[in-house]
């Protein structure tokens, strides 16, 4: 057996699984197991009770709110995301991204919300959903709370998530037509973990009126780069524009370094991904009808 | 609800056939198929979810039973690679890897042709570039891929197999 003895069990409600993990102080939620199952296996992980959400109905929905955002539960697969026409509808990204990760047998089980609560730094959704600026909706037996995506992630496999609660659902704003979002990976191969990545939320109107960029696997969570949005705010957003305010990636900012690129290395490609991620995310609403 | 314990009862079909067993719950899934129910068509590569021979269809959808624990199956309906052929016939995408020879030391196969079968399934005539997505979660370290290619592509256009010489031919 590749993994100790552990408990298995299969709650029948998200309330149900909150008293199971307040009961055992060694549980550990499991959806997806697409990461899980293997830190299980290498013994990196001390899990006493496994409590499989996987298939809780109170957790696997797409909706959409009269606000034009969207709501989607925690144990949504990859796959169903990109299958949803309603996330195709409203919120193109999210589809487009969901359907780049990894392999068929992934995204087949893979789930939204376990990607954000692993907070590996590798991780596609969460540089995307702070950049769209998503809610965390976190439920445990005292209620439901808030937390916004950018306060979420909190270190490397650390998250807002306290003992006793679960992410029920992620809440991601409407995506207006003045609004393009963008999305670049430098990875080994394609669909493979990535070295350095960067999302970027631009709301033009003529000139940018406020940009969002994220950076991601510089450091254990994604982060905002704010002089680069400072540089970007109020410029008309030609390609020269972009890469001036790229330029301002400087030598204050040190990425993390490790065997797939030095801290220089990543400096530099964060310049190159973060100026074609606003590329993107400006020739989406200069485009035909605005994006996603 | 299914209870807190370290082994499990749990009710599998595979293949039309109904298990039943008592598993411990750290069990593997692709343990219980291939060492407990000893079908073992369905081979472990890696056991880490990077090389897909495990690949399965679960409850519709192609999984890598190497990254699932055995109870999370219960109740499940799966599909394994002994399940392609009927009465002795096999699928026209086995007779197509073997047309093709889209398989050298044969250890990927059974899961190139779960994922080729699934892949089919959701879409009928896929691209060569669907057809090399579909099975990007499959590593076959003959780098025989344009042979597998070939036959799923061959199934795909509903091309007439090539019975002859045993040679591969353009599709």
């Amino acid at each position: 057996m590749l993994l100790k003895s552990v408990e298995y069990v299969r709650p029948d409600s998200v309330a149900q699984a909150i008293e199971i993990l307040n009961s055992n102080e060694g549980a550990a939620l499991l959806a997806g197991g697409q990461s899980l199952v293997n830190i299980l296996k290498h013994r990196v992980a001390s899990v006493d009770v496994l409590v499989d959400i996987a298939t809780l109905e109170e957790l696997r929905f797409v909706e959409s709110r009269p606000d034009g955002s969207i709501e989607i539960g925690a144990c949504i697969t990859y796959d169903e995301l990109d299958h949803s026409e309603l996330i195709h509808s409203s919120h193109e990204m999210i589809a487009w991204v969901a359907s780049h990760i990894e392999d068929q047998q992934i995204r087949n089980r893979g789930t939204i919300g376990g990607n954000c609560c692993l907070s590996d730094p590798t991780n596609n959704f969460p540089p995307l959903l702070v950049a769209m600026d998503a809610t965390m909706n976190i439920q445990s037996s005292s209620g439901m709370r808030q937390v916004r995506a950018e306060e979420f992630f909190k270190g490397y496999l650390m998250t807002a998530i306290q003992p006793g609660e679960i992410l029920k659902s992620i809440t991601v704003p409407p995506v207006p037509a003045d609004v393009g979002i963008g999305y670049v990976s430098l990875s080994v191969g394609e669909d493979s973990k990535a070295i350095v990545r960067s999302s970027a939320w631009v709301k033009l109107n003529g000139v940018v009126q406020e940009a969002r960029v994220v950076l991601a696997r510089v450091s254990p969570i994604p982060v905002r780069y704010q002089p680069m949005e400072e540089a970007l705010r109020g410029s008309s957003a030609t390609p020269e524009d972009i890469a001036r305010a790229a330029s301002v990636i400087g030598s204050d900012f040190e990425p993390v370094a490790d065997s797939h690129g030095s801290s220089e290395y990543r400096r530099e490609m964060a310049r190159v991904v973060a100026k074609r991620a606003v590329l993107e995310a400006v020739e989406k609403v200069r485009g035909e009808g605005g994006s996603k | 609800m299914i209870t807190q314990s370290a082994t499990q009862a749990i009710e599998v079909t595979i293949n039309g056939k109904t298990y039943r067993r008592v598993v411990e719950s750290r069990q593997l899934l692709v343990h219980f198929i291939r060492d407990t129910l000893g079908l073992t068509g369905t081979h472990i590569g890696c056991d880490t979810g990077s090389c897909g021979a495990c690949s399965i269809i679960m409850n519709g959808k192609l999984v890598k039973s190497c990254m699932l624990l055995a109870p999370q199956a219960d109740g499940a309906v799966i599909e394994t690679v002994e399940g392609l052929a009927h009465d002795g016939e096999l699928s026209a995408l086995q007779e197509s890897f073997r047309d093709h020879h889209g398989l050298q030391c044969g250890y990927c196969t059974p899961g190139m042709l779960m994922a080729a079968t699934y892949l089919l399934r959701n879409n009928p005539s896929p691209s060569e570039e669907e057809i090399r997505r579909g099975i990007k979660g499959n590593i076959c370290r003959c780098t025989g891929y344009v042979n597998i290619v070939r036959s799923i592509k061959a199934v795909a256009d509903g091309a007439q197999l090539d019975m002859g010489d045993g040679v591969a031919k353009e599709v």
